[in-house]
């Protein structure tokens, strides 16, 4: 009987949060991840130690928006591995050697601990490798977040458009919409929920205007039609998504109740 | 990849992310439902109710008071 008592509580709890959860929190706790693939390509039948590597990179990508599958193919050379993200080809791999990292990364990782420690977003930044653009984008943004009454619980990175470490990281962000890689431009990417990146702000459009709608877009209450159509792209990332920090963006917004969105 | 880039000739002509006009307009905020006003008809109604019970008792009494003088006679 207790435990009915109990459900009909939770369940009424949830209810009565239902609307209310701000869209950075209800997505870090309700939305999965999206996957990606990676398929290992083979000529032969697989021989022990293929499938034994494969297993152990499998346990290694483990917990990972990940799936990994086997497919034999004629026309090959040689077995490669190869990722995708809804069909679209992301990377490609000789071996399992080059790939240890493709789930993690200093700056993924560092992203992850922060919006599991109930930040409101992570801002990525990435440069385009134009000093003077690249200047004047990072001013606008800190002197934004300076001014916003929640640019404390908003996490700010640099990331280099170049960089090799977080090469797979850039690849991930510039796939986010297909023309990306072709524009040589300072971008501005939210990143929330479990590890998703808004379609980037670029260039102009790095705007204290944009920037705040971005921010408004994050503390505003999550609507059916933002869980139905949730904006934005998965970025591939290890770890595990289960009992994350509050969110803090309430404890603000408890404090300053003039700061709801009306 | 749903809300992907459409064509644009320049980069000032770059449409902005949907998620952005849509903030920026209020759409991504609940639309509450748009009553209208529906013509009311309920008085005319009441009042034609009304009136049939009334006539049908006047015509059910007048026929049973009639065949009762009727009997009596």
């Amino acid at each position: 009987m207790k435990r009915t008592y109990l459900k009909i509580l939770v369940i009424g709890a949830l209810l009565s949060l239902a609307c209310t959860t701000k869209v950075s929190e209800w997505v870090l706790l309700n939305s999965d991840s999206e996957k990606y693939l990676l398929v290992y390509f083979h000529q032969n039948e697989l021989t022990e130690s293929e499938i034994q590597q494969n297993k152990e990179l499998e346990n290694h990508f483990t917990p990972a928006n990940l799936f990994f599958k086997t497919i034999k193919r004629e026309d090959i050379e040689k077995p490669y591995y190869a990722l995708y993200f809804n069909n679209q080809l992301i990377s490609e791999y000789a071996g399992s050697a080059e790939m240890k990292n493709i789930v993690t990364s200093p700056l993924r990782e560092k992203t992850r601990n922060e919006l599991m420690a109930g930040k409101l977003c992570v801002m990525v930044y990435l440069k385009c490798g134009n000093n003077e653009k690249d200047a004047k984008g990072w001013s606008t943004l800190n002197q934004t977040l300076e001014a916003s009454p929640f640019g404390k619980i908003i996490s700010l990175v640099e990331l280099d458009r170049n960089s090799v470490e977080e090469s797979l990281f850039v690849s991930m962000l510039l796939n986010v919409e297909s023309d990306l890689k072709e524009i040589q431009e300072p971008m501005l990417f939210g990143v929330f929920g479990r590890f998703r990146a808004l379609e980037p702000l670029l260039a102009k459009g790095i705007s204290a205007e944009n920037i705040n709608l971005m921010i408004d877009f994050f503390t505003a209450d999550c609507s059916c039609l933002i869980k139905d159509q949730l904006p934005g792209q998965s970025i591939l990332c290890k770890g595990n998504w289960d009992d994350p920090q509050p969110a803090r963006v309430n404890a603000i917004l408890d404090a300053t109740p003039e700061l709801m969105h009306r | 990849m749903k809300q992907d880039t459409i064509a644009y000739d320049s980069l000032s002509a770059r449409p902005l992310p949907k998620w952005l006009t849509d903030q920026r307009d209020g759409l991504n905020t609940y639309q509450p439902e748009k009553f209208e006003m529906k013509e009311d008809r309920t008085l005319q109604v009441s009042l034609i109710s009304t009136g049939v019970v009334i006539l049908l008792t006047v015509v059910f009494l007048t026929i049973y008071f009639l065949r009762k003088n009727k009997k009596r006679n």
